[in-house]
């Protein structure tokens, strides 16, 4: 990491190739983990070709083909019962694994985890769906918009004890996630604040999973909320939330973890800067994503291999990668022994990510993961056949396919070591080709290098 | 103090840490040695930071402590309860009024060996008697905020890796859903079904081992390669000290053949193991069969379930001992409420408030602690605490582990005088 990386003048100016900084399969790939799941080899090689201005460009404008998907995929969770959180969780990687359109469901988990309800709480898979639904809707979208859906869905008043907002109970609880959580960031707003945004909340409960509004239960009477006087009500609360100064940055500094980096200490306030100021005029996600996506500081090494990889992006990423539609209904739950429960985050403040993913059970259960996939007896079967895919591309030996793998995988960026000793185990003997290079798969998914986004 | 205090380690414990660890053991991996490892050594030749664990047994349900640690000789007990009541010549008598379930004659030998105590009354002021609210005041320690999203152990669990002291400092062992107590706010407390989950796989035909490929290091790796680094080779210590254990157990000392049985044979193991785990949480009762929770025919339910309870703890105790290792661990069994004194009129009780907790290993006080609640003075027909079970917890993480008792929140609590000076 340099000095000019982190210059906030430069850093938001969109990324240009030069000699120094060429467009290469180490740069097209770290684009696809941070705004998808990881890409396979035909993505890899169209990204070469078309150049990075064109690859983002397919990143951000969504096609017909994605609507469709979307459509089709709606329709399969319309099924699911109110009771079978497994069945939306399970629906929805698959979504993750299988679309046209990954940064739209890589966004959707951002807000899952920014807006982080648990079903736990909600106790009603239907309502959850709807939530995600709303997410997905406004990802890429206006956070007004967004924000405004939230603050009204059933799904959130419930995961929040906010179900019955009468006048004499006003949910402080409902008002401080609103607050600190959703919108300001801690510390930004008084207990004044949190007491009569509560009270605007006042009249809004949740009846038979819609959200209804009492008006003889709404406190009527003056409240003081961030700075504003007067018989406020709960739109006038989110309104205010919304245009916040430390709302902008809050959302900033957040999204800056998810597509950047989780190193620390967090960013300088004068690189949050630029991007802050635009976005509190704009609210505009989608413009706001792809200001990140494109510039000089997401191709540097500022940026580079500097978040770890959740448990979803580590399973999916080395199913989507081979091209492979792997069962996503034991999958829920082997994420879930990983520390990553789809609809059942841990807190309201979501996952805490970055080295919190990994300690010593983990690192142990994501191999054992890893080698599941990677096939054999087990819960997904021969979906994932390592050595059939480096053949469909043209890798006929082991050896050959064990440095495709690594190409597809890793970019060939390890260490010289770690490539000698991935390799020199495809060249032993007696063993066939499938599970040799099976073998050094599951070795490459045990690179540390490997769980860095 | 936070992370500090005297050693509680003994000779045993330095012996055992030097047969299996061993200064060759530590220059065999060169540069990659992880830190608690070198800390752990260190630790056997200085006595340095504890190596005490808390193993915690939720009686899930709300369990009788009437009909565990029974007041035979209360007229009040008899009248109160016409079939639950357990006749004076069948419990295992600790003194003139106090004895133990018929089915918990291996506690009773704990009791006589001083491995065991009891400290009686225990609960909390207004205590709630609905099963989610009641769960989550014991598993968060709160009950001014027990709507808060991280247990006691979880919060515990983010302190120590703040720290950056051990890797897994809390496990929940079971297969039962993750209870609340071990959600953390930051970290993730895994779930362990078997010793085994810990051991590093490989795929079948892969080399025995491979060289370690992380080991050269590059001026541009930052603390997320650095972490991810470590990590990797602190398990894979870990997996081969538990392929150890478990290859080293195939004569240790056996286990009945029961749910809770299985699951503290993994923790004596992964105590074995020495992986610097500190709390190991896990259940009895939590397998959707009702567990302690008995309105109706309880008796039989809960004779099993006391049944299940002694053994196990008593195989435990017998298992750690046989290694030297029982100094070093303390086990509890909170619940959630303890029953209404009367039975209901279909053989059950009903939910109540104060009950007596048990605790077992070698560094406590063995007997009764505090005195038998009263079955006539009730608190709306259940019995009334006089011990603070935050006092207990807030004991055992100061005192016992020498961690920070304020993630137990509205203390300082006067400690409760249950351990060993």
């Amino acid at each position: 990491v340099t000095f000019r990386d982190l210059d906030p003048a430069r850093a938001w100016e969109p990324y240009e190739p030069g000699p120094d900084r060429p467009w290469d399969l180490v740069r097209a790939g770290h684009l696809f983990r941070r705004a998808g799941f990881g890409a396979d080899w035909g993505e890899l090689e169209r990204a070469l070709r078309q150049g990075p201005q064109r690859t983002l460009d397919r990143l951000l404008r969504p096609t017909e083909d994605a609507r469709a998907f979307d459509r089709t995929h709606d329709g399969y969770e319309a099924a699911v019962g109110a009771g079978d959180a497994e069945a939306l969780r399970a629906w929805w990687l698959r979504r993750m694994l299988t679309t046209p359109r990954p940064l739209q469901e890589k966004m959707t988990l951002f807000w899952h985890g920014h807006f982080a309800v648990s079903n736990a709480r909600v106790k009603d898979a239907r309502l959850m769906r709807a939530l995600v639904a709303t997410l997905r809707a406004h990802a890429l979208g206006s956070f007004r918009t967004l924000l405004e859906a939230v603050a009204e869905d059933p799904a959130v008043a419930l995961g929040l004890g906010a179900g019955v907002g009468r006048k004499a109970r006003p949910n402080e609880e409902f008002a401080r996630v609103l607050l600190e959580v959703f919108t300001l960031g801690p510390e930004a707003c008084t207990e004044q604040d949190v007491r009569d945004c509560a009270r605007a909340f006042t009249g809004w409960s949740v009846f038979r999973g819609r959200r209804r509004y009492y008006a003889r239960e709404h406190d009527g009477g003056r409240k003081t909320i961030l700075g504003r006087t007067g018989a406020l009500a709960a739109a006038d609360a989110v309104r205010l939330a919304l245009e916040h100064p430390a709302t902008a940055r809050h959302i900033v500094r957040r999204l800056y973890r998810w597509l950047i980096s989780e190193a620390d200490p967090p960013a300088d306030e004068a690189l949050i800067a630029p991007l802050s100021a635009s976005f509190a005029r704009d609210h505009d996600i989608g413009k706001l994503v792809e200001r990140m996506l494109r510039s000089n500081l997401f191709f540097s090494a500022a940026a580079y291999r500097q978040r770890i990889k959740s448990p979803v992006e580590f399973a999916l990423g080395i199913a989507r990668s081979a091209e492979a539609v792997v069962p996503t209904t034991p999958l829920g739950g082997h994420l879930a022994a990983l520390g990553q429960d789809l609809l059942h985050p841990p807190t309201v403040r979501g996952w805490s990510g970055g080295r919190h993913w990994i300690n010593g059970a983990t690192w142990a259960g994501r191999s054992r993961l890893a080698l599941a996939l990677l096939g054999g007896p087990g819960p997904y079967g021969e979906k994932l056949d390592a050595a059939a895919l480096a053949g469909r591309h043209g890798h006929a030996t082991p050896a050959e396919a064990g440095r495709f793998l690594l190409d597809l995988y890793l970019q060939g960026d390890v260490t010289p070591q770690a490539r000698a000793a991935l390799l020199q185990g495809l060249e032993r003997s007696g063993r066939d080709a499938k599970t040799s290079v099976r073998a050094c798969a599951h070795g490459l998914a045990a690179l540390p290098e490997f769980h860095l986004a | 103090m936070w992370m500090s205090g005297e050693s509680a380690m003994n000779s045993t414990r330095r012996d055992f840490l030097k047969a299996t660890l061993g200064a060759s053991a530590v220059l065999s991996l060169g540069g990659a040695v992880p830190e608690w490892l070198v800390r752990s050594a260190r630790a056997a030749s200085t006595g340095g930071d504890r190596d005490t664990v808390l193993v915690v047994v939720q009686l899930t349900g709300g369990n009788d402590g009437l009909n565990t640690v029974v007041p035979f000789e209360d007229d009040a007990y008899a009248r109160s309860r016409p079939t639950l009541r357990l006749p004076p010549a069948k419990v295992h008598r600790i003194d003139t009024h106090l004895g133990f379930h018929p089915r918990m004659a291996a506690c009773a030998r704990l009791f006589q060996e001083g491995k065991l105590a009891v400290v009686q009354g225990v609960g909390y002021p207004r205590s709630s008697r609905s099963h989610e609210p009641a769960m989550r005041v014991w598993q968060t320690a709160d009950p001014a905020r027990p709507e808060r999203p991280a247990g006691w152990l979880g919060r515990m669990a983010d302190r120590i890796q703040e720290a950056r002291a051990v890797s897994l400092p809390v496990v929940f062992v079971g297969a039962t859903a993750r209870p609340l107590a071990v959600n953390a706010e930051d970290g993730f407390v895994p779930s362990i079904r078997a010793a085994e989950d810990l051991v590093l796989v490989a795929p079948p035909g892969a080399a025995a081992r491979r060289r370690e490929p992380g080991r050269s290091r590059r001026a541009a790796d930052g603390p997320l390669l650095d972490h991810l680094r470590r990590t990797a080779a602190e398990a894979r210590v870990a997996s081969e000290r538990i392929a150890r254990v478990l290859a080293a157990g195939r004569n240790a000392r056996p286990y009945p053949d029961l749910g809770l049985a299985a699951r503290l044979r993994t923790v004596a193991r992964l105590v074995r193991a020495d992986l610097g785990i500190r709390v190991f949480f896990t259940e009895l009762g939590g397998d959707g069969f009702g567990g302690f929770d008995n309105h109706a025919n309880q008796l039989g339910n809960h004779c099993a379930l006391l049944h299940q309870l002694s053994e196990s703890v008593s195989a435990f105790v017998a298992d750690l001992e046989a290694d030297g290792l029982l100094d070093r661990v303390l086990l509890m069994t909170p619940s959630a409420f303890g029953r209404t004194v009367a039975e209901n009129g279909r053989r059950g009780t009903g939910h109540g408030a104060a009950a007596p907790l048990i605790l077992a290993g070698g560094g406590l006080k063995g007997g009764l602690h505090g005195s038998h609640p009263s079955l006539t003075d009730l608190d709306e027909g259940a019995c009334r605490f006089h011990t603070d079970f935050r006092r207990v917890y807030a004991t055992v993480i100061d005192r016992w582990l020498g961690l920070d008792p304020t993630v137990v929140p509205g203390g300082p609590f006067p400690p409760a005088e249950i351990l060993k000076a």
